[in-house]
């Protein structure tokens, strides 16, 4: 039941990480992984007006692009099983200590600054999505709530 | 299934016809393996460094274990999952950036579609709210004799059900000094020896939410929405709560007995809340119309009520509410503040602290008038409670005679409907054949029981 505490880790060690950008389809697809060769049925098009284009399975879906605010990263991450500590002999200190704490790691397998949020026919509405609304509304809002003065806890 | 496959093919070969796919034919790739371990997608900050850990902690309000985003120098991050309702299914489709050189040309990852629509989104946490139910602890069981407790002490009496907390503070000092100033934030601080002993504070907890209640509304130069709430926040709670109600709904007849009525429950223009002390001209124009008409049906006018806030102020301006016209109210700048204020108090209450202490907090936010004032705002949501009970009396009066005969039409509706639908799921019961036979003539034919007779 207990979670374990999670590691993150870059794809390669040179961080050279490679870019993605994640769609989100108006509909399910019950598949999880690999869909290539993708050519064949996704070929999204940006229009000059800043929405794109794309045909999925004959119908028409219009993407509207998010931008992530400053300051943050998207990642797309996978969890992997929990690993040995003695794989890790940087940490050697902190060993005993974590013997009894499951660890595993969060791979990154890509990193993206943008999303596309696609929806049926037209364009999502920015003011009713939840997905633009939370990147938007709720990340500065959230910025607002935890900030505290930092200062006193730097000079420590 | 046959059906869509075809329709699918052909959809995507419309679409990238130039690209001359081989054939419009399914069977062409065979679809990889599912793998049982999706990748997930997050938002995480840029400041987060390497040593970064994802730990679990009790969620300070809801006393479930929640996962944290823990950086040693940037602090806490709380994680909020995205998650679309049922109503609207999405998946997401991870397409990697197609310009990548150094990888030979082959692009360094898969086109995967992860079916969960979840997007993990970690934002900057406080790390005073994980302290208070251990604060809140010492706080509950008797007000009257709290006790001067170490760090450590506090930090013994939170929750931590995986050990996660504990152990991050061990191996991070800069993470400890951090939870130490916060708790400092909130308490009295005395020095024993060569330790500091905290003890909560109410009036300084009460200054730090309410600190962050302040950030929340204040106005970020630049931004004309009027206030530093989010859109929706402000449409919802700030605007809706103070608006008056429209009474355009009480019946003014005239002689001949015809009605006039504007429509109940129709929304103010638009230039509620915020920024409503100037009326656009258009707007006024509009509204000035509406009366005069209701005027001139109604000839008698022997009540007129208030259409719109709008409308009042031309109505008394140039004298033409003849009736006795309803103070419709337009909340004054203070009071949308006010209302702001409280808003923001309470969401940071009901999100973050636990519900005895929320209340707590609420009650001293109310006795501390010295900070802030709520009393314009509470004259104004009782003025405001008063007026609506008023509109819906008023309406309830007038539709009680219609709706009762609505109800005996419902009922018939209801029945009949009742009806169809049952017999519908009897059709639906039927197999084709049997519904196919049903349209036979039989009435030349033996019955079928008749070959089951013994034979004479």
């Amino acid at each position: 039941m207990l979670q374990p505490m999670l590691n993150l880790k870059p794809e390669t060690p040179s961080g050279a990480t490679p870019k993605a950008t994640p769609h989100l389809l108006p509909c399910r697809v019950h598949h999880n992984g690999s869909v290539e060769p993708n050519q064949s049925f996704w070929d999204p098009k940006v229009g000059e007006d800043g929405i794109s284009t794309a045909y999925f399975r004959g119908r028409k879906l219009q993407g509207k692009t998010v931008e992530l605010p400053d300051g943050c990263r998207g990642v797309v991450a996978a969890v992997s099983a929990a690993e040995e500590p003695s794989r890790r002999p940087e940490e050697a200190d902190v060993i005993d200590l974590e013997a009894d704490t499951p660890q595993a790691t969060l791979q990154v397998q890509a990193e993206f600054d943008e999303m596309v949020v696609w929806g049926h026919e037209a364009a999502v509405d920015a003011s009713a999505d939840p997905y633009m609304r939370g990147v938007e509304e709720w990340m500065a809002l959230a910025e607002k709530i935890h900030s505290y003065a930092a200062p006193t806890s730097k000079e420590k | 299934m046959a059906r869509t496959r075809s329709k699918g093919a052909a959809g995507t070969a419309a679409a990238s016809a130039d690209k001359k796919v081989a054939k419009p034919c399914a069977s062409v790739y065979t679809l990889p393996a599912e793998s049982d371990n999706p990748p997930k997608l997050f938002i995480l900050p840029k400041t987060a460094s390497r040593s970064a850990r994802i730990v679990t902690l009790q969620h300070p309000r809801y006393s479930r274990p929640t996962r944290y985003l823990v950086c040693p120098e940037a602090g806490f991050f709380e994680f909020t999952q995205i998650c679309p309702p049922k109503s609207a299914p999405r998946s997401w489709l991870i397409q990697p950036a197609a310009n990548d050189d150094n990888n030979n040309g082959k692009p360094p990852l898969d086109t995967q579609v992860t079916q969960s629509p979840a997007l993990h989104v970690a934002t900057p946490f406080d790390p005073l709210f994980l302290l208070l139910p251990a604060l809140c602890a010492t706080t509950t069981p008797s007000a009257g004799k709290r006790m001067f407790l170490s760090a450590d002490d506090h930090l013994d009496a939170l929750p931590d059900p995986s050990r996660h907390l504990a152990e991050i503070l061990a191996s991070w000092p800069a993470t400890r000094a951090l939870i130490e100033t916060r708790l400092a934030a909130v308490c009295d601080v005395v020095q024993a020896g060569d330790e500091n002993m905290y003890r909560v504070s109410e009036a300084k907890l009460l200054g730090e939410v309410l600190r962050k209640a302040r950030r929340m509304v204040e106005e970020e130069e630049g931004s004309g929405t009027g206030g530093g709430l989010p859109p929706s926040m402000e449409e919802r709670f700030v605007r809706r709560e103070l608006e008056a109600p429209v009474l355009g709904v009480r019946v003014a007849r005239g002689r001949d007995g015809n009605v006039a009525r504007t429509v109940a429950g129709e929304e103010p223009d638009g230039s509620g809340g915020g920024n409503g002390s100037s009326t656009p001209g258009e707007e006024s124009a509009e509204s000035q119309s509406s009366v005069s008409s209701v005027e001139t049906t109604a000839s008698s006018a022997s009540a007129v009520s208030a259409v719109s806030t709008a409308a009042t102020s031309v109505a008394d301006d140039d004298g033409v509410g003849g009736g006795e016209v309803a103070s419709a109210m337009k909340a004054p700048e203070e009071v949308v503040k006010l209302q702001r204020l409280r808003v923001a108090f309470n969401f940071v209450c009901s999100s973050y602290v636990a519900p005895a202490m929320a209340q707590m907090l609420q009650e001293s936010l109310a006795k501390a008038t010295g900070q802030v004032d709520f009393k314009p705002l509470d004259e104004y949501l009782a003025r405001l409670a008063n007026m609506r009970q008023e509109a819906a009396a008023a309406r309830s009066a007038d539709f009680s005679r219609k709706r009762t005969m609505d109800e005996e039409e419902d009922e018939r509706v209801e029945k009949r409907r009742k009806k169809e639908a049952e017999e519908k799921a009897k059709k639906a019961n039927m197999s084709r054949g049997v519904k196919e036979l049903m349209k036979v003539n039989t009435s030349g034919m033996k019955k079928m029981s008749d070959f089951f007779k013994k034979k004479t």
